[in-house]
């Protein structure tokens, strides 16, 4: 049977688990770490960073660092989210050739979709390394309110990482399955998700028989664990300043330093009163000397600090009950997701607010991936009870007059499915009908997305509302929405296929999955060859230290001086190939340098 | 010695000790090249007219001082280290200079701009200088603790004959500098661009073998809590926070945002004064 991993593609942090032996288990990355940054950099020599390492150099190299990429992916340039994150990214974001957005590094650009897809490269060599073989298959988890161009665009990532992504599922009805693994429960839950860059609220209902059914959902992309750590951040700098009257923003290094420290002190703070922030010789002071910043930061500072920005997720909550028309009686329990929901007085505020104590059962940073494998697990396995269906994330329908939007399919329909509706003309004698085909909840048509519009002509003049068109959607089981037009009195019609678009062609595609292989192959023979070396070096090393031993001991006898030939032969040679990076040779040198240093070790014990 | 202007004896360094022995000293005063000096002074023996004849006010114009020329220097420099080279230049740098206007180049900026200062500290010794190699000894011998040199320009006719002359002779630091001050006033400047990369690649080479295989994961010797009382620069304090005990030294030059040049300096100055080492 086909391993399937589950990847939690987060803005801030990812992570991938698995289920084995019918237990979900979270797979650590060679640092021992159960998530890994989602970021991505290319150093000055052209290298390329992802996950912990690249975070490390993150303010350092920030115009060569992508962080969050999440909130760019799928999005058209035009986007209010991808202006926000043209205006605040460090990193350059340009506008791509279909009107995409790229991401430049190093004066090279990248699709969001490439950029992503080098953290799911970078998931899936953890698992291959954790599993010992190669991994295909992958559900890969997505905020409720990503459209469809946003999950096509996260799919695409997944396939240039070489992955075969056979679903992609709601971050919180992920939460809800981990929460729900191995129990019977119908319940309307609530997850609240206070990640390192966004925070989403959720109102989920579990029903039998696998459904997962999204309420509502709703949150803050630009409103995370970050946001703390520039508060704790702006603490340290400002009592800095008024300590030595130096401004440690204005170096790139000491900046660095302060975030890492910053976000230690916030983590260390969820389970200890005070914590102390040193940083000796964080920045000079002009004098050829250095300044240290040592600061104690407590609990109730650290609150005081990140207040409003708790409240700020409070008042999301209370306003998503409002909309999808529920009180706080109507939640049953309350998940939390992300680490910031390890803040105590997070966990206060949210018993507060939904007036019960949020359940403990769910790990804050595992149980999203967690739910993936789950899902994944089932969808190749033989137990189908907890397979999700596949639904419709966003309501579908048109424009009306007056810049309406007219719902046809409902969100959270089951898919493949299909809804007729008829409609009239607007005007007298009106010949033609645009029909503009729409996702999402509003009303206000400006606010939804714009999935694609065909004209109908040819209609009979006649006075408005008594010419009918019948509008029919179809979506089928690959998620592809066909719309057609059908003047119901001449019988004419004009259709539409819309499929979701990351803004890449096939052709590109096809072109970055080459790519990506390439890169895959140069990384496993640098690591080969590396192991290889490493190898050979330690024996070439114990060789060249027990030489002059083994020459004086064997120096009388007649096959000495052949074996000390031999021997200088076996380490020049695989010198050699170190230096020329032969990796077939330094490979085939070590049996060699093997033999050679147990041989030199069996003289030298002997004689001793 | 006999012929020591009366100037000098008129304006004694107010640290100076008034011993015979501190007389011979010379009132440091440019043109001055530090490593020359410290040379000349580490080894008295062979320059004999080296101090005696250093002139004890700054002259009214930089110019090459006959015994401290560019002839002198280099026949020298072939003889000592890079890292030695380095340890001369760190002190060099100590001293604020002169912002340089026209064309005229400054050694002794350039010094003080691209050295990471890395000063030893013994804290059981209770002051810098116990783990000093012998020409800082010796220049500290020379010039006394408390008063320290005052590092004044030299120009250079012509910095692009300087910079080959310095690669020729194998003082790559020193022509490394050279090429950058070259390139600050002409950025396109073919030679100087090919020069400054050359250097680069052999010091890199040299530091990172004598730092041994980047693989290699360095710890930090020092407990946190008596870092503060070792004497570095705050680059050398980034490098040093970057070391974890797990990232190994090639992931350290990825991470630290510096030139891989400085950073494998600043990882060999702190492994050479025992802060850092391998597991």
């Amino acid at each position: 049977m086909d391993k399937v991993i589950g990847i939690d593609l987060g803005t801030t942090n990812s992570c991938v688990a698995i289920v084995e032996n019918g237990i979900p288990t979270v797979i650590p990355n060679r640092g021992g770490y159960k998530t890994t940054p989602s970021m991505v950099a290319v150093t000055e020599a052209g290298k390329r960073l992802v996950g912990h390492i690249a975070k490390r150099q993150a303010i350092t190299n920030a115009e060569n660092t992508v962080y969050a990429a999440k909130r760019l992916i799928g999005r058209k340039w035009n986007s209010p989210q991808v202006k926000n994150s043209v205006a605040t990214s460090s990193y350059r974001i340009v506008q791509g050739p279909h009107n995409d957005v790229r991401i430049v590094l190093r004066e090279k650009e990248y699709s969001v979709p490439e950029v992503s897809a080098m953290v799911l490269q970078e998931m899936k060599l953890i698992a291959e390394d954790y599993l010992g073989a190669e991994v295909g298959k992958a559900v890969i988890t997505v905020p409720a309110y990503f459209n469809d161009n946003q999950r096509q665009a996260t799919k695409d990532a997944g396939e240039i990482a070489g992955l075969d992504v056979i679903r992609i599922i709601n971050e919180p009805t992920a939460a809800a399955l981990s929460y729900g693994f191995g129990k019977n429960v119908e319940k309307t839950i609530a997850v609240y998700d206070f990640g390192g860059g966004t925070f989403d609220i959720s109102i989920l209902e579990i029903g039998s028989s696998g459904v997962f059914k999204v309420i509502a959902t709703a949150g803050d992309t630009f409103l995370g664990g970050e946001d703390v750590d520039a508060r704790v951040i702006d603490w340290l700098v400002q009592g800095f300043r008024e300590e030595h009257g130096m401004d440690l923003r204005q170096d790139r290094m000491a900046l660095q330093r302060l975030k890492d420290a910053a976000e230690k002190a916030k983590c260390e703070l969820s389970t200890v009163r005070e914590t102390e922030v040193n940083l000796p010789f964080i920045i000079s002071s002009g004098r050829n000397e250095a300044l240290h910043l040592q600061r104690t930061i407590d609990r109730q500072t650290l609150e005081g600090l990140s207040n409003d920005l708790v409240e700020r997720t409070i008042d999301i909550c209370r306003q998503t009950l409002a909309d999808a028309r529920l009180e706080k009686e109507d939640i049953e329990e309350v998940l939390l997701v992300g680490g910031m929901t390890r803040m105590p007085k997070i966990q206060l505020a949210v018993a507060e607010f939904f007036e019960r104590e949020p359940c403990k059962g769910v790990h804050p940073d595992e149980s999203v991936a967690l739910g993936a494998g789950i899902q994944g697990s089932a969808l190749v396995g033989d137990k189908h009870d907890m397979v999700l269906l596949d639904v419709t994330p966003h309501a579908l329908g048109i424009m009306t007059q007056g810049g309406y939007f007219e719902e046809l399919i409902p969100q959270n329909t089951t898919v493949p499915t299909h809804r007729t509706k008829i409609f009239t003309t607007s005007r007298d004698n009106q010949t033609a009908v645009k029909i503009v085909v729409m996702q999402g909840e509003s009303e206000r048509a400006e606010e939804d997305e714009l999935l694609g519009e065909f004209i109908l002509t040819g209609l009979r003049r006649a006075q408005k509302g008594t010419v009918e068109i019948e509008v029919n959607f179809e979506i089928n089981a690959d998620g592809i929405v066909s719309v057609h037009a059908k003047d119901l009195e001449t019988s004419k019609e004009q259709s539409i296929e819309v499929t979701a678009s990351s803004g890449l062609t096939r052709d590109e595609i096809r072109d970055m999955m080459e790519g990506a292989k390439d890169y895959m192959v140069e990384r496993r023979t640098t690591e080969e060859f590396e192991a290889a070396k490493q190898e050979a070096e330690r024996f070439v090393g114990e060789i060249e230290r027990l030489l002059p031993q083994v020459e004086q001991i064997v120096a009388a006898s007649d096959f000495g001086r052949d074996a000390i030939d031999k021997a200088r032969s076996i380490v020049t040679k695989a010198r050699s190939a170190i230096a020329k990076r032969d990796i077939a040779t330094v490979k085939g040198e070590i049996e060699g340098l093997s033999r050679t240093h147990r041989m030199f070790k069996g003289v030298v014990a002997k004689t001793h | 010695m006999t012929d020591k202007p009366s100037k000098t004896s008129d304006t004694p360094s107010p640290d100076s000790p008034d011993d015979a022995g501190a007389n011979e000293r010379p009132t440091i005063n440019p043109p001055f090249d530090l490593e020359a000096f410290a040379r000349a002074a580490s080894s008295p023996s062979d320059q004999p007219g080296a101090t005696s004849d250093a002139p004890t006010n700054r002259p009214p114009a930089p110019h090459w001082d006959p015994e401290f020329g560019p002839e002198a220097r280099t026949a020298r420099i072939s003889l000592t280290s890079e890292v030695e080279q380095e340890r001369a230049r760190a002190l060099s740098g100590r001293k604020p200079v002169r912002t340089v206007t026209s064309s005229v180049l400054s050694i002794a900026n350039a010094r003080a701009s691209s050295s990471p200062h890395v000063a030893p500290v013994d804290p059981a010794a209770g002051g810098p200088g116990e783990a000093a190699s012998s020409i800082e000894a010796a220049v500290r011998d020379a010039i006394g603790e408390s008063s320290p040199p005052e590092i004044t320009e030299r120009t250079i006719d012509d910095p692009v004959a300087e910079m080959r002359e310095r690669f020729s002779l194998g003082d790559y630091t020193g022509a490394l500098e050279m090429s950058e001050l070259i390139l600050a006033e002409d950025p396109d400047h073919v030679d100087a661009t090919e020069c400054g990369e050359n250097c680069r690649t052999v010091l890199e080479n040299m530091y990172a073998a004598r730092l041994g295989p980047l693989e290699r994961v360095p710890t930090v010797l020092v407990p946190r809590a008596q870092m503060r009382w070792l004497s570095m620069d705050h680059r050398a304090g980034f490098v040093l926070s970057l070391i974890d005990g797990s990232s190994s030294v090639d992931m350290i030059l990825d991470v630290s945002g510096m030139p891989k040049l400085d950073a494998l300096r600043i990882l060999h100055e702190l492994v050479q004064q025992k802060i850092v080492s391998f597991r």
